[in-house]
């Protein structure tokens, strides 16, 4: 067995300080919460409706925007044009603005006056305090997971396989469908399921765009402004379990049987 | 069968530049060339997978140079084979006939078919992940063969095998060749040229620099580059001159023999083939007109027996048998004299 070295141990020891700090806030918050409290809390229908709410609207925008993202994703993976960097400079832009900046460039583009707005209104639809509203701004800072993520899931389907599937006569929706989407599904599902957990957190752009309908980390945050940590608490447990739990179940399924996994030989 | 019309394509910073072929039908052209010579992008050009910058591509007199990629009846067996790793290899076979849009029954038959020809009937239900190098290529050949093309690429088709398959893939590549498919074969490999082709073609930076009969090519190569892939080892710079009507190359300063043929400019550069000069431990007694006396300097186990390297001024490489050696009385550091006919050296006329 090979012993440690010194610089071994220290990593370690960095290693762990850094996961005691993702771990012992969370820790400590369960820990503080008794299992009295949540069952009230999982029976409080205001929480229940703003999970629920907040699940569903984040995982119909990721599906909606996934229409448009995974094609994006496989340009960007494919092909070359002009101002590409600029392309995906654009695209990682949600990630590092602030997220009620962004928040406020989505209201100003579904509200009345705005572009998407004023279409929407003259639909007889209202975008701004609406489930479709919370979708907009969940979807704006959550893109660049599904989008980065199915862009290196197409990078990695060796380009031979296409080009193989070209001479044998396929057109290119076809080679599409059946070589480069199957071999790239782990990282789109991968994508997939980032995109749905980061737009279920958000708080900063959904708050700007819609305080109502409430989605839970607006009622989590009302709750603690309203009436303090102690009564904030039990809901932040309750939406955790909740979405972990959802994690968990999109993970076990996107891990699957292993089919569609790219050869030694069809990659080298 | 396949033409190919001043052909050029500029990939970055590499041109492939005016390709001229013309490889009649039932032909097995074997196109040697280096890692980064432009050979396998000529296949792709070839197939309609890259368009040329200028130039034309004429198949069976046809021009397809614009023709779409899946109407152009050329199959490709690319290197490592590409075979789908998320079908099984059944569904590999039948891709090509469903993209076609052939009937079920149809492609059911069709891959039974090729299927048995090919010997991979007992795989056909398997996922390719877990088939050997020589399972993946008959896969890669069924899928390409079930839709009967035209002319058949195949991008260093031995690459990825085990040594002791070569023999196999060989005999099923002679016997399709002998069916009459058409095959275009690249390799950096002369071997396979030797033992496949019946016309080869010699690729260069981009630039076809030779093609003909393996015999024209192998043993009268016209640069040092196709010398060299002809495994000659054998290169004299020389001055040439005439001396009581014949003819006489002298090779570092001092080292001087007989050349047959005539009108030779002033310098160029000679190549003797490795088998076609004798080695002896002493002076023979018939030496013939050119025998020249020299050091042992290495003696190497080659592929065909011995390589010994003799310092005559400029070293010469002879191949010789294992019992020819054990017959000889050298080792390293010992006198040698060597011997060769004058028609033995051959002038590279593009040197």
């Amino acid at each position: 067995m090979v012993k440690n070295s010194l610089f071994s141990w220290i990593a370690m020891v960095l290693s762990s300080l850094v996961l005691l700090f993702i771990v012992a806030p969370l820790a400590g918050m369960f820990l503080h919460t008794g299992a009295a409290e949540l069952l009230e809390t999982a029976e409080d229908k205001e929480v229940i409706r703003s999970v629920w709410l907040t699940l569903w609207v984040s995982f119909a925008a990721t599906l909606t925007f996934a229409v448009g993202a995974v094609p994006l994703a496989w340009v960007l993976a494919r092909k070359s044009f002009p101002l590409k960097k600029i392309v995906q400079g654009i695209i990682d832009l949600p990630v590092v603005l602030p997220h009620t900046a962004a928040g406020i460039a989505i209201l100003g583009f579904i509200s009345r006056d705005g572009l998407l707005g004023k279409a929407a209104a003259s639909a007889g639809i209202t975008l701004i305090n609406s489930p479709a509203g919370i979708a907009l701004a969940m979807a704006f800072v959550s893109l660049p997971f599904l989008i980065n993520s199915a862009r290196d899931g197409f990078a990695a389907v060796p380009e031979r396989l296409e080009k193989a599937a070209l001479t044998l006569g396929a057109v290119r929706s076809r080679v599409f469908f059946t070589i480069s989407l199957p071999l790239a599904w782990r990282s789109i599902v991968t994508g997939f399921i980032m995109m749905f957990a980061r737009g279920m957190s958000e708080f900063g752009a959904v708050v700007i765009v819609a305080y109502h309908p409430m989605i839970a980390p607006v009622l989590i945050y009302e709750r603690f402004t309203s009436f303090g940590l102690k009564y904030a608490r039990p809901a932040s447990v309750f939406f955790i379990i909740v979405a972990l739990a959802f994690f968990v179940i999109l993970r076990l399924i996107s891990m699957g049987p292993k089919k569609a996994e790219i050869s030694r030989d069809a990659e080298a | 069968m396949l033409k190919l019309e001043r052909i050029s394509k500029q990939l970055g910073s590499f041109l492939l530049s005016e390709i001229d072929l013309d490889i009649p039908g039932g032909e097995y052209f074997v196109l040697l060339g280096r890692s980064g010579s432009g050979k396998s992008q000529l296949l792709e050009l070839i197939a309609g997978l890259s368009d040329p910058d200028s130039g034309k591509i004429w198949l069976d007199g046809e021009d397809i140079t614009c023709r779409k990629i899946q109407e152009r009846q050329v199959g490709l067996v690319f290197q490592d084979y590409a075979v789908f790793p998320n079908m099984t290899v059944a569904s590999n076979i039948a891709y090509s006939l469903e993209s076609r849009g052939f009937s079920r029954k149809n492609i059911k038959e069709l891959v039974a078919g090729i299927s048995g020809e090919l010997n991979i009937t007992g795989i056909l239900d398997r996922t390719v992940t877990n088939l050997s190098g020589g399972e993946l290529q008959r896969v890669a050949l069924a899928r390409t063969l079930v839709t009967s093309p035209k002319l058949l690429l195949l991008d260093e088709p031995m690459a990825s095998i085990d040594a002791s398959l070569k023999d196999d893939v060989r005999n099923s590549l002679r016997q399709l060749n002998r069916k009459g498919l058409t095959i275009v074969h690249v390799t950096h490999d002369y071997r396979e040229a030797i033992s496949l082709a019946t016309m080869v073609g010699v690729i260069h930076n981009g630039r076809l620099v030779q093609t003909g009969s393996p015999h024209e090519v192998f043993s009268s190569p016209v640069n040092k580059f196709v010398a060299r892939y002809a495994g000659i080892r054998n290169f004299f710079r020389a001055d040439f001159f005439s001396e009581g009507g014949k003819w006489k190359a002298r090779c570092n300063g001092n080292m001087i023999f007989s050349i047959s043929g005539s009108d030779y400019p002033s310098n160029g550069l000679l190549i003797i083939k490795s088998d076609e000069i004798k080695i002896h431990d002493s002076v023979p007694l018939y030496p013939g007109e050119n025998c020249i006396r020299g050091l042992v300097r290495e003696i190497n186990p080659s592929e065909f027996g011995v390589e010994i390297t003799v310092d005559a001024g400029e070293n010469f490489f002879i191949d010789v048998t294992r019992n020819e050696f054990r017959m000889l009385n050298i080792k390293e550091s010992s006198e040698a004299w060597i011997t060769f006919d004058p028609a033995s050296p051959k002038f590279l006329s593009g040197s």
